[in-house]
């Protein structure tokens, strides 16, 4: 059984190897993180063209999380994050001491398995969040 | 095109109403606004209505089976933080245009208690913690993340917005908290996303307001005596920026509906005397400072730290207590910001008054998070 993307920007290919897919406009080069009729920035009738998205980027802003929803475990660190080749991605950022996080500190992205979680078929979910990144990746 | 002129203005003490429904609480905010100018229900000619989690159930129409079913058009109104501020922004379009002469613009809400949730469920994992967090509270965190490492801003700076609007509520007694709050009670108190302690995100309360808005040719028939005139009036949405909406933006959508209405009523930020904005959370506030040209761009901490803001500083922001401390029922603030703007405008304002206020602005932001946002800036001035 293929495991499933936990995220809407996530693709699973028949291997089992997960990706992130964004969007960009073939006009004006602006990316989107979902398929649209038209490009959002220059509204030319063209859907912008899908692509596999670079997998480290820098940290962009973030807030470390004390308190959320009911049930959900904290703190963690919630990540704003620019991609190297142009989408923004929110993600979970671990592995990382709080108190070091700096405005464009590199970061990776790491696929992994969306806590363990599985639907109602047994399928696995495949998920992602951020590491960071030394300068030797 | 008719000017139009805010003749009566209420909103009711904002807290916890358990056994009222939300229609309840709009049927009398309405009547005060009715009562404030002398006219009555037969007297209405449209009603606007928002709610941001009852605009579905036909509010207004519920609104109107409390107090008088005239038969008149009704229209509900849902955009997020931003529904009061649509409900007025329609109204005012529709006294503008010529075909009535006397409608109402006004908002109830009753909260869903606890965090309020920002998305629906998906079929796979709950996404909160896995993908980062959703949390209201994260989101304007990250936000006034992104103005300190540009600027520098401190948590003490946004921190001094709550001590500022808690204290400005101590002096209405339509307030939710009306309490002082210095600034290491601010800190010390619960941490929910840094920057944001829990007395540095807006009181979750149930709360309506309502506006009367008429035509030039009713007002002066009426007689312009306690008469606001609606001098700007824009309601914008989103516009593209790369980071939206990962990052949610308030920041672009404030400025063009601020663009908007500073160019409509003629004016720029140094003419505004008293300023109600969208202190959802105490970072947006240093946020809008910037965004409404109060001050320059990385001017906010500097500005919260002057006092100017304050009351009896040069530009008085959120003298009601603001969403933080007088409370925001979602779909109801739009329209209590531009009552509280009112009320300064006429001098009856009591203890909180602004001196000598002639023109106000009273800004609004709704977020769908994940999907869009709405703005609306008012700019009110005395007749």
């Amino acid at each position: 059984m293929t495991a499933r993307a936990a995220h809407k920007s996530i693709r699973v290919g028949d291997d089992g190897e997960a990706w992130i897919e964004a969007y960009r406009c073939d006009a004006c080069g602006a990316v989107v993180g979902e398929p649209t009729l038209a490009c959002r920035n220059c509204a030319i009738r063209a859907a912008p063209s899908a692509f596999r998205v670079a997998e480290r980027g820098m940290l962009y802003s973030w807030t470390v999380v004390s308190r959320s929803y009911p049930g959900v475990v904290v703190p963690f660190v919630s990540a704003i994050v620019d991609l190297d080749d142009g989408p923004t991605m929110k993600g979970t950022l671990r592995d990382v001491d709080p108190d070091t996080l700096a405005s464009g500190m590199p970061v990776a992205v790491r696929f992994d398995d969306a806590g363990g979680a599985v639907d109602k078929e047994g399928a696995a979910f495949v998920g992602f969040h951020f590491v960071p990144a030394g300068e030797t990746l | 095109m008719s000017e139009v002129y805010v003749i009566g203005a209420g909103m009711i003490p904002f807290g916890r109403y358990p056994d009222q429904t939300p229609a309840q609480l709009g049927a009398q905010a309405l009547l005060l606004a009715l009562d404030d100018c002398g006219l009555a229900v037969p007297d209405v000619e449209a009603i606007y209505c928002g709610s941001t989690f009852n605009a579905a159930s036909m509010i207004a129409q519920q609104v109107l089976k409390q107090i008088g079913q005239t038969g008149i058009q009704c229209i509900n109104v849902s955009n997020a933080c931003a529904s009061g501020a649509t409900a007025f922004r329609e109204a005012y379009v529709a006294a503008r245009s010529g075909l009535y002469d006397v409608v109402v613009a006004m908002g109830a809400e009753k909260n869903p208690k606890g965090m309020l949730q920002g998305v629906g469920a998906s079929d796979g994992p709950n996404p909160e913690s896995l993908f980062g967090s959703v949390s209201l509270p994260a989101l304007f965190a990250e936000a006034g993340m992104e103005h300190a490492a540009k600027y520098g801003t401190s948590i003490e700076q946004f921190a001094r917005v709550a001590v500022k609007n808690h204290h400005h509520s101590t002096m209405n007694p339509k307030a939710m908290y009306r309490r002082e709050t210095p600034l290491d009670e601010v800190l010390a108190s619960e941490m929910i996303a840094y920057p944001l302690t829990k007395l540095m995100c807006s009181a979750n309360v149930d709360g309506a307001a309502a506006c009367v808005l008429v035509s030039e040719r009713k007002a002066r028939e009426l007689g312009l005596d306690r008469a606001v005139r609606v001098a700007g009036s824009a309601l914008m949405s989103d516009p593209f920026q790369p980071r939206n909406p990962m990052l949610i933006d308030g920041n672009s959508v404030t400025r063009l509906a601020a663009a908007k209405a500073y160019e409509m009523a003629g004016i720029g930020p140094k003419d505004l005397d008293v300023v109600e904005l969208h202190d959802c959370f105490a970072t947006a506030e240093v946020l809008h400072y910037e965004n409404l040209g109060l001050c320059g761009d990385g001017e906010g901490g500097a500005m919260i730290d002057s006092g100017e803001t304050a009351l009896g500083g040069a530009i008085p922001v959120n003298v009601s207590g603001g969403l933080l401390s007088k409370g925001h029922p979602i779909g109801a603030t739009g329209v209590a910001n531009i009552v509280e703007i009112i009320e300064h405008l006429r001098g009856e304002a009591g203890a909180r008054q602004v001196d000598r206020a002639r023109i106000g602005l009273a800004h609004v932001l709704g977020f769908g998070v994940g999907i869009g946002a709405a703005c609306g800036v008012h700019i009110l001035e005395k007749a």
